[in-house]
């Protein structure tokens, strides 16, 4: 190798640079080496900071528009205009009335949900042809939009709440078993050993072995359910509002809509972003931190 | 230890005496190996289980509306939802309304991923950017496009432009949120390898973020598509209620305007049940075909072909 490597440096010719000293190594003039951020440079590197300001700078512009284009309030409401709708609404507590109603729902169709996928699961997990009928109902149900089986639900349950919750049910129950279920499947065939090795059987394997091994997809699945389920009841209400009935948020945006108190209705959407950043910013996030961030399961 | 080792010779090692074992007979273990029996080999095929378990559903769906007499007002057995099925195919151009809907959702899908793009292609090239896509979509994404629909139908008017607009805005976000989450999770490895080759901005997403984020992409996609296939269908039955007291031309009685979920709607208010179940049934199919053809394609071609993810 050494031979070889002798003969192509000869061959090719190397160019060896002359050596020398330099003598004199002094630090240029002129050259800021480190120089202090201004005070705009240094604010604007803080993320709250930045965010804030563009927030405010879509609120400006929305009400500059809105004044300045001298947009019809039927058609556009102004932001201002909109922020007093809302403090009205709260100053008479009518929006947390209608809050109250779209959550009670929820939550008694979430929680629902969640115990008959519990059941199904269980089903599934301990026997082979309880998975089959598991994943051939998940397969077929979990493309039909929950609010297509409105009309039925209220054929079956009548105006009022029980069809809100059966359909709100429906979209939650498909999403979280479908997630959990990928999340049994893909646990580790060690960690299934390991369960297996402690004789543990039945409901004692899944709680202590299935479940917190595939916690992120279950925590997965609750969010993506939460979602639909969200959205299937905003949806719902709507479709109330279109035939009779009262309610929630949802109602309270159709009713406004009709009646074009168009300032209302964004009151409404308001609560409605501010109840899905709580749900999501502060439940979800809570959770996430106290389980799977803190077990190292997710970064 | 080193006492231990000193004592080791010196402890007796006892060696067991050789022996031979005279009578081994046959063990009585029964069979080693046996073959499956018919049964058990047809169960094991998963698609055998999975088709069963469907005619069973089907079955057991027939049964019970005959032995309970369920009212067909109430809830139509399967041969009725079939036969209504073929019927509205047939005869009443039932394939118009579905390709009502999926035109619409398409058109609506197309621009709402144009935007997106554009959105997030700001977002990875600008710090402000950046700025405005996270806070425009954490405010915006937890807000049900369905929300606006009443704002839309007033700016636009009944029809396909305000459905088009809550579409919109159900597949904005979550493939904006997705995509510049998987952006920002592409390795710095990759990232200095497409600034090794000098690439910059849309060469630089193109080539080098959108390969490497292309599973959040498709998670975003398909996250988009269930969101907007369920606004839609929701929309059309806001519709529905609209079409009573407003003469709006979407699904006018007797022409073939409007979507499925029109349909549905307006089955259940003329009380054809058994057409409501057809309704539900090709939304499903819908559903079915797009999830398992569209999706399931791409997601072999790429992810699963680059070895990004596992089956």
């Amino acid at each position: 190798m050494g031979h070889a490597k002798g003969m192509s440096e000869i061959q090719f010719g190397v160019h060896v640079r002359p050596e020398f000293v330099a003598e004199v190594l002094t630090v240029p003039d002129n050259v800021n080496i480190e120089r202090r951020l201004s005070r705009f440079e240094r604010i604007s590197n803080i993320n709250a900071v930045r965010k804030l300001t563009i927030l405010l700078g879509l609120i400006v512009s929305w009400e500059a528009y809105t004044q300045i284009a001298n947009v019809e309030v039927l058609l556009f409401p102004s932001f201002s205009i909109s922020i007093q709708a809302l403090w009205e609404t709260m100053l008479t507590g009518e929006i947390f009335e209608k809050i109250w109603a779209s959550l009670s729902i929820l939550v008694v169709g979430y929680v629902a949900g969640l115990l008959l996928s519990a059941v199904l699961l269980i089903v599934a997990v301990t026997s082979r042809i309880g998975g089959d009928i598991l994943s051939t109902l998940t397969a077929m149900f979990q493309p039909l939009p929950a609010i297509s089986l409105l009309p039925l639900a209220m054929l079956w349950f009548g105006l009022g709440a029980p069809s809100l919750i059966f359909v709100t049910i429906h979209s939650v129950l498909w999403a979280v078993t479908l997630s959990t279920l990928t999340g049994f499947m893909a646990v580790s065939e060690t960690l299934r050993m390991v369960g297996r090795n402690y004789d543990l059987r039945g409901i004692f394997y899944i709680l202590k072995i299935l479940v917190p091994a595939a916690f992120s997809s279950i925590l997965t699945g609750l969010k993506i359910g939460w979602a639909f389920a969200w959205r299937t009841l905003i949806g719902a209400e709507l479709v109330f509002g279109a035939l009779s009935g009262k309610g929630g948020l949802g109602w309270m945006i159709y009713e406004n809509g009709d009646n074009l108190d168009t300032e209302y209705v964004f009151a409404a959407l308001f609560t409605v972003i501010l109840v899905g950043l709580l749900v999501e910013n502060v439940i979800f996030r809570n959770i996430e931190m106290k389980t799977v961030n803190k077990w190292g399961m997710q970064h | 230890m080193a006492e231990g080792g000193a004592a080791g010779p010196a402890a007796a090692v006892i060696i067991r005496s050789e022996y031979e074992h005279k009578s081994l007979g046959k063990a009585g273990t029964g069979e080693v190996q046996r073959r499956l029996s018919w049964f058990e080999r047809l169960s094991n095929i998963d698609s055998v289980r999975k088709y069963t378990v469907l005619v069973g559903v089907l079955v057991i769906w027939e049964l019970y509306t005959i032995v309970a007499d369920v009212p067909p007002l109430m809830f139509s057995s399967f041969s009725d939802t079939a036969a209504a099925l073929v019927n509205a195919l047939v005869n009443e151009g039932l394939l118009q309304n579905i390709w009502n809907s999926i035109s619409t959702l398409f058109k609506g899908y197309v621009i709402g991923i144009g935007i997106a793009v554009v959105l997030v292609t700001l977002g990875v090239t600008t710090r402000f950017g950046t700025d405005l896509l996270t806070t425009l979509t954490a405010m915006l994404n937890p807000l049900p496009a369905i929300a606006l629909l009443p704002m839309a139908m007033i700016w636009f008017g009944l029809g396909e432009a305000a459905i088009i607009f809550t579409l919109l805005h159900s597949i904005i976000w979550p493939v904006a949120l997705n995509m510049h989450t998987g952006f920002l999770g592409v390795s710095e490895t990759q990232r200095m390898v497409g600034r090794n080759y000098g690439l910059k901005n849309i060469r630089y997403i193109v080539k080098i973020l959108m390969p490497a984020a292309f599973p959040s992409i498709l998670t975003g996609l398909r996250i988009g598509w269930a969101y907007a296939w369920r606004t839609l269908i929701a929309a059309e039955l806001v519709f529905g209620g609209q079409v009573m007291d407003t003469s709006g031309q979407m699904g006018a009685k007797g022409s073939n305007a409007g979507g499925l979920g029109w349909i549905i709607f307006q089955n259940q208010m003329d009380l054809r049940i058994p057409y409501v179940f057809a309704g539900l049934l090709s939304v499903i199919l819908v559903g079915v075909l797009i999830e398992n053809l569209i999706f399931r394609t791409i997601e072999e071609r790429t992810v699963r072909k680059w070895g990004m993810q596992k089956a």
